[in-house]
């Protein structure tokens, strides 16, 4: 065994620099960098060890603990539950993980410091000093870690992880395998792949992805990019921006601009959307392919008064990688490996689940306060054995917003929100309007399907607006009741007035009050 | 085969001690689709591309040997993996008496309520797929490991009455008004078993308010049923070497022949050859056959004509994708999943038996995704051929969007 992880640590050193001495061969110019990275979520994992916690109720609030390192020196038999299962089952992924742990039959080696995304071939390098390193990252390389979880990476490039059935059989053998065990079948790929084959990099910038130093508590305070970055774009001289020059020069690929846009949340050069005159182009990284920005347009659909508080993706994503149930059982006195330790420790966690979907993605108000898609995150119900099992098992039912990355050109039509039980977060359902007041039967017997809940697990929020499930976020939660009927009182006007351009949304509350008073064709028809 | 069938069903004839009382049941038995399967027999048959099939589960020829399309393997795969399903199949009825498949014993006039067949008897082969569980309200879950869940408070693997575990959904009205299958399938006088249902025959005074005109040509549970199982792609292989390996999380296949022969086969340190019963001849023979879905749904429907003009909700039953690799390791079929060049989909007009008092609301039709083709994914895979009915037309479809719907309905929003 250990012959075999010297032969290991042999190829990687010599083939892939191992952690330690890429980053200490890095830092020697790159040091800057190297300190952004520390405090990075991708480097520490404190983000999601900290939700973890707060998911297994462990915390009330989200504090930053310090992740990784902070399990490190931390003896498995004082760690929490929580601390456990994310040293087992998530830890596997961080930059500064040890490629040489993994046995690459089973698993892509990730980790490594800086080469753990900005390795390629030795073709493909930068120059004689940097033979195996680029800053044109491929998707590959981001995609070792980010298809688990909410399944980004995955679902951009149109994968849904299956229910695990390995189908279609080709020559007598599953398919669709995305490892070990894990299947996916194909849905629509985000137009932005679909269409212009981007690569994760060519939206996400460095500051987003390497940090900008601060220690954030979530992902999304680290992310630098908004949709309206590039389809509703800023633009600044590229003068004020050294990094962009430098960046453009480096990538090699495009041209050296007038104007740059700018990033509005934190305010860093998107160099690769570039105005000179009047002409607006995209580049795309990995060869400068160049395309002309579809700018969002004015039409009414995304000025509408009432539809302000929408985010992008609550109308564009088409699908939402949702998985119902996340059984955890926990074996106090097996062993597992533990990703951190490097050496199996005792408890083991599997992970068992009810059931997945990707349909009618529900929305919430998400991390940003505005309504985005939302799916299960997470649903957990744990079942814990000592030498029997233990009455000490619990759940903790939450749901979370993310960018389901599966953006669309045409958006999901008005019926699809304003009278789908789904989209609203009541789960599936009968969902009606009798005498004036809005019903709903739902499908799923969470009690005698045998979870420790009485409400549907589907539903996020009641028809009343209860808060059946939780957020991990302060400004995430489903549709409160004032909510839920103000949606659905619209399906009542788009039922034939079902075109954005119709005359009525102009001023939605006055033809609202309008039709109220009577003084309308249909509200005299229909107001008893 | 056949002569060991005809031979066979004479002798049980005559064992049978419940002729004695009832002599003519027996003649009524043969007639009925109970006993002959030759509606679901003949549907997959042609399915799997024989024209005009018309057998019976007693004149089903022999699987073939030589193979080169899926017609050719299509009795082989109803006989060793659907047709563990029949009267008398050692899979459900131990004993020898043809009767007591469905019917418990009694002893004399005063105990024939014993005899009526209890709803257990009838789930025992109406589970899964198809109508019978969904009534109690249980839906499937899927193949993979994983799926055993959730574990129960004792510290188990839930049970598995039917092969594999349910999620339960809403039940059926009836059921939670305590009524079993026979309350409404009955035998009926005239003789004939399995008469068509009619809800109208018990439910006769219909509110007009709620049931229009508009409406006539909707059966009662196109609005009435709440959701309704579909599962989507059945793929299907016959692997006749020992590759087991890839099973591994996949033992539980809703077939229980096949999880023990896997479990025995995964531990086994020596090969064991790939054999499954023919439950017909409950003879082993050579081959395995696997299957697994795309995906399954309750929340999917779209709505069809049955072939007596009513419209009524389609099931996938099923798109076929269909594999044979012979003992060399020759893939005979590979993902075939066209006859003649014709995709392999079929969706029957059925009666999904979760029916509830309160309908459907209209968006749920009248709104349908999969009928207006809107906004689809996997659009492929939703719609398709209809068996024993035809699609809606364009003129119906047209009318779902049709001003007087819009008109009626927000008549009932305010």
């Amino acid at each position: 065994m250990i012959y075999l992880k010297l032969l290991l640590t042999l190829y990687f050193t010599t083939h892939l620099f191992s952690s330690t001495s890429s980053d200490t061969k890095c830092i020697v110019c790159h040091n800057d960098i190297s300190h952004r990275i520390d405090n990075s979520i991708m480097n520490n994992m404190h983000g999601v060890l900290d939700v973890l916690k707060y998911q297994f109720l462990e915390t009330k609030i989200i504090e930053q603990t310090t992740g990784i390192n902070y399990l490190r020196n931390k003896p498995t038999k004082d760690q929490t539950l929580a601390e456990d299962h994310f040293s087992k089952l998530c830890a596997a992924c961080h930059i500064d993980q040890d490629p040489t742990i993994f046995n690459p039959n089973y698993h892509t080696p990730r980790g490594g410091g800086c080469t753990t995304c900005h390795h390629v071939d030795d073709t493909k390098g930068i120059d004689k000093d940097h033979k195996n390193i680029t800053t044109k990252i491929p998707s590959s390389n981001c995609l070792k870690c980010h298809n688990r979880s909410n399944r980004i990476g995955l679902s951009y490039f149109g994968k849904f992880e299956s229910e695990g059935y390995g189908t279609p059989y080709k020559n007598g053998e599953l398919t669709h395998k995305i490892d070990k065990n894990r299947y996916y079948y194909e849905l629509p790929a985000d137009i932005h792949h679909t269409s212009a084959k981007l690569d994760c990099i060519d939206c996400h910038t460095e500051k987003g992805v390497m940090g900008d130093g601060k220690q954030h508590k979530h992902m999304e305070d680290s992310v630098d990019i908004s949709c309206v970055d590039c389809h509703d774009p800023k633009f600044e001289p590229i003068e004020n921006f050294g990094l962009a020059s430098m960046l453009i020069a480096l990538n090699g690929n495009m041209p050296y601009p007038k104007e740059i846009a700018i990033t509005k949340r934190k305010n860093s050069p998107l160099y690769q959307l570039q105005k000179d005159n009047n002409t607006t182009k995209f580049y795309r990284k990995k060869d400068g392919k160049d395309f002309d920005m579809i700018l969002m347009s004015n039409s009414p659909y995304h000025k509408l008064a009432i539809h302000q508080r929408l985010d992008c993706t609550a109308c564009h994503s088409s699908w939402i990688a949702s998985c119902y149930g996340c059984h955890e059982v926990y074996f106090k006195n097996s062993k597992q490996y533990d990703w951190i330790k490097h050496k199996k420790t005792k408890g083991k966690w599997i992970e068992l689940r009810s059931y997945l979907r990707y349909e009618s993605p529900a929305l919430a108000i998400g991390y940003n306060g505005k309504i985005m898609p939302t799916a299960p995150g997470c649903q957990v119900i744990t079942t814990i054995y000592d030498k029997n099992i233990t009455n000490e098992g619990f759940h903790s039912f939450a749901y979370a917003a993310w960018d389901p990355h599966t953006t669309q050109k045409h958006s999901r039509d008005c019926i699809d929100c304003h009278i789908n039980p789904q989209t609203l977060g009541l789960g599936a359902g009968i969902l009606d309007i009798k005498d004036g007041n809005i019903t709903f039967e739902p499908f799923y017997n969470s009690i005698k399907s045998g979870l420790p809940i009485d409400y549907p697990i589907d539903s996020l929020v009641s028809k009343d607006g209860q808060q059946f499930q939780t957020f991990s976020r302060d400004k995430a939660r489903g549709f409160n009741k004032y909510e839920v009927i103000k949606i659905v009182e619209a399906y009542k006007c788009i039922l034939c007035h079902d075109q954005w351009d119709d005359p009525i949304y102009k001023d939605y509350n006055k033809s609202k009050t309008l039709f109220y008073s009577k003084k309308t064709k249909c509200s005299l028809k229909l107001i008893k | 085969m056949i002569k060991l069938l005809l031979l066979i069903i004479p002798i049980l004839l005559v064992s049978n001690s419940c002729l004695k009382c009832h002599p003519k049941k027996m003649d009524q038995c043969k007639q009925s689709n109970h006993f002959t399967l030759k509606n679901s027999i003949n549907i997959t048959r042609q399915t799997w591309g024989i024209k005009d099939s018309n057998t019976t589960l007693q004149t089903l020829p022999q699987s073939k040997n030589s193979i080169t399309k899926p017609a050719d393997l299509v009795d082989d795969f109803l006989r060793r993996k659907c047709l563990k399903c029949h009267l008398n199949s050692k899979t459900i009825n131990k004993t020898n008496n043809l009767c007591l498949s469905c019917h418990n014993n009694h002893k004399n006039k005063l105990d024939s309520y014993k005899a009526k067949p209890t709803q257990d008897k009838c789930l025992k082969c109406h589970n899964n797929e198809f109508i019978g569980t969904d009534y109690k309200g249980l839906f499937p879950h899927d193949f993979d490991k994983a799926y055993r869940s959730p574990i129960t408070k004792d510290g188990y693997y839930p049970n598995r009455p039917y092969g594999i575990d349910f999620h339960h959904l809403s039940s059926d009205i009836h059921y939670q008004k305590g009524m079993s299958c026979i309350d409404c399938h009955k035998n009926s006088k005239m003789g004939k078993w399995e008469d068509k249902v009619n809800c109208t025959s018990c439910h006769s005074n219909l509110s007009k308010q709620n049931h229009k005109n508009y409406h006539n040509n909707l059966s009662c549970s196109s609005c009435h049923s709440s959701w309704n199982i579909s599962s989507y792609e059945l793929n299907v292989l016959r692997d006749d070497t020992p590759n087991y390996k890839q099973w591994k999380r996949l033992q539980v296949q809703e077939d229980r022949y096949l999880e023990k022969f896997l479990k025995k086969a995964l531990k086994s340190k020596k090969t064991i050859e790939p054999k499954m019963p023919d439950y017909l001849t409950n003879k082993l023979k050579n081959g395995i056959w696997y299957s697994g879905y795309k995906f399954r749904r309750w929340e999917n429907f779209f709505l069809v004509n049955d072939e007596f003009g009513k419209i009524k909700i389609a099931k996938p039953m099923f798109q076929y994708r269909i594999s044979y690799k012979d003992k060399n390791g020759t893939m005979i079929l590979d993902d075939q999943n066209k006859i003649d060049n014709n995709k392999i989909e079929a969706f029957l007009p059925k009666v999904p038996h979760t029916i509830t008092k309160k309908a459907k609301s209209c968006q749920m039709c009248h709104n349908n995704k999969i009928m207006l083709d809107k906004n689809l994914i996997n659009k492929n895979i939703l719609k398709g051929k209809v068996l024993k009915g035809t699609p809606l037309s364009l003129q119906q479809l047209n009318k779902l969007q049709s001003k007087k719907y819009k008109q009626e309905r927000a008549k009932n929003l305010y």
